[in-house]
């Protein structure tokens, strides 16, 4: 029944996006019908540099949210780990955190033009952020009795941390993953919008530039495919890698 | 040609980029080891379609040259790339050269870009009102909103010149910063009273029945020179060989693309996405291979008046090759 509901509702959205210009709302220079707009889609699925921009795009994302993943998971145990640390972290954390990545754009292009490179540090900066606190949260969120009660059976601290520490934190691991996917995606399509850094993004910008309103419509489309397709896949990875944890395992209600 | 003209990045950070930039300028070949690679950052607009045309046509490779066009959202990314190395040349407008320029920034012109028309009503670049306004001439601008793609560049002091010639109070104008790709709808909207738009876009507004009331380049210098292409001062000096070539592929690029407009249009499918129909009508800049200096030097004028250059004068001297 869900999928099905989603369906008719991706349907009913469909349908609008064509009545509106074709009822004369918006001007259909500005905003073509929707089925002027698949043609569009048809046409740069058949082309050769779509798909070479498609790769850019992908490549940057995957590499950025690798990077974030890596570096926000082993920051943050370790931050999180010693109390220290933690204090000495928070405030700054919170200072940067909600520093728009695309405030960097300036500075990235100075850096690096319009490259991989630039692409790379504003995925990394807002991806990061996502991964850090939701690792930060997970390790706080160990019972201290499960912790004790592992001191108390002789456990070393490599032990507790792969039977205690890291079974709380991966839920919080695999949240952070899942926002961090999507936010990697937007900020990899910004900065090859802004930038130019090759990939859809420049696309969208080059048929921006052009007056190519379709195509303009067609590439978005294609973006808005991605983040779902990232979406799903996050979530199978989530399913996968807490089965057998009681938020994925519903049948042991507690 | 959106945001070309963006160089207003901070040049403090600039002149960092080049005294700590590691330019790897690769070391000039020595033999005849085959073609060098050079990188061009380039804006996917209608102003560059004679170096396509161009690469196309061979006259890079003929003279050693393999040529890689990267497209760039602007000046703002192309000046940092020549900076540091990653391209060897770029292209650029000359105000955003000049402000770059009297920021010590070490760039120099090596060939011309693209230029006016010269034909007021019937150039690449205009003053365009939506249909129906009650604008008629540049005059009529005096204390109105006008679009321009980027604030304290070519756009508002040309714009600012065709209004002054006209009699208007150019002082009075509001200048609004939108992107060439938004000013059509901005226009219809009533956002704004007037635009500059160029090409592709000075079509789609004429299309929704828009009118040119003023030519600003025109207004400005009779064939005003609006880019060109440019390369760090560095490059210059260390392989004077390859910008001799790179500069003559380009001339031969750019008189070949005024002779043959026709093969002009059809090269603007390989690197835009201008539909058939626009691509067929729309008005081309002209590619003379001399940068005119007597132009240059009105805009530079012209830019002093308006405040642009934080005080200073350009050095043309400095900047033409």
């Amino acid at each position: 029944m869900k999928p099905v509901l989603g369906l008719a509702g991706l349907g009913g959205f469909v349908l609008l996006l064509e009545m509106i210009p074709r009822a004369g709302l918006v001007p259909s220079r500005y905003l073509p019908p929707a089925a002027d707009i698949a043609v569009a889609l048809v046409g740069e699925l058949a082309d050769a540099a779509f798909w070479a921009a498609l790769g850019d795009t992908l490549l940057g994302w995957v590499l950025g949210l690798a990077i974030a993943s890596v570096a926000g998971v082993l920051l943050g145990l370790v931050i999180g780990a010693v109390p220290v640390l933690r204090e000495l972290t928070a405030s700054t954390v919170e200072f940067l955190r909600p520093i728009p990545s695309v405030a960097l754009i300036p500075l990235v292009v100075v850096l690096y033009g319009a490259s991989l490179q630039s692409k790379l540090v504003l995925v990394v900066y807002a991806a990061f952020w996502q991964m850090l606190v939701q690792v930060l949260h997970g390790v706080r969120d160990v019972d201290p009795v499960a912790d004790e009660t592992a001191r108390v059976y002789g456990l070393g601290r490599a032990s507790r941390i792969t039977h205690v520490l890291w079974p709380t934190a991966l839920p919080y691991v695999m949240t952070g993953l899942r926002l961090a996917a999507a936010v990697a995606l937007i900020l990899c399509v910004t900065g090859e919008l802004v930038i130019g850094a090759p990939g859809l993004g420049a696309r969208i910008a080059v048929a921006q530039t052009s007056g190519a309103i379709p195509d303009l419509y067609a590439l978005i489309v294609v973006t808005g495919m991605l983040g779902v397709a990232i979406n799903v896949g996050a979530r199978a990875v989530e399913r996968h890698a807490l089965r057998w944890h009681q938020s994925v395992r519903g049948e042991v209600a507690v | 040609m959106r945001r070309y003209l963006a160089v207003a990045l901070s040049a403090a950070v600039l002149a960092a980029v080049t005294a700590c930039g590691g330019s790897p300028a690769e070391e000039p070949d020595t033999g005849t080891s085959g073609p060098r690679p050079v990188t061009v950052g380039v804006i996917p607009i209608v102003d560059v379609a004679p170096i396509y045309l161009g690469k196309e046509k061979g006259f890079f490779s003929s003279r050693g040259i393999d040529l890689e066009l990267v497209t760039a959202q602007g000046g703002a990314a192309i000046v940092p790339g020549v900076l540091s190395g990653d391209f060897q040349f770029g292209f650029s407008n000359i105000t955003s050269l000049m402000i770059a320029q009297t920021k010590n920034v070490p760039v120099r012109i090596v060939a011309n870009g693209a230029a006016s028309t010269g034909e007021p009503g019937k150039d690449f670049g205009g003053v365009a009102v939506a249909k129906g306004s009650s604008i008629t001439s540049a005059a009529g601008l005096s204390g109105r909103k006008v679009a321009v793609n980027t604030l304290k560049n070519i756009g508002d002091t040309t714009v600012r010149e065709s209004v002054r010639k006209a009699g208007g109070d150019p002082g009075t104008i509001e200048f609004v910063e939108i992107g060439f790709p938004d000013m059509p709808a901005a226009l219809e909207s009533g956002q704004v009273d007037a635009a500059w738009v160029v090409e592709p876009q000075l079509s789609a507004v004429k299309a929704a029945g828009g009118t040119v009331i003023a030519s600003n380049f025109t207004d400005t210098a009779p064939n005003l020179t609006i880019a060109a292409y440019f390369a760090g001062t560095k490059l210059i000096a260390e392989d004077p060989a390859l910008v001799k070539n790179f500069t003559e592929a380009i001339n031969e690029s750019l008189a070949y693309a005024d002779a043959h407009p026709d093969e002009i249009r059809t090269v603007l499918s390989s690197y835009t996405k201008i539909s058939e129909e626009v691509r067929a009508a729309l008005i081309l800049p002209k590619w003379p291979t001399e940068v005119n200096r007597a132009s240059l030097e009105t805009l530079a004028a012209l830019g002093s008046t308006d405040g642009i250059f934080g005080g200073t004068q350009p050095d043309l001297g400095k900047l033409l090759p």
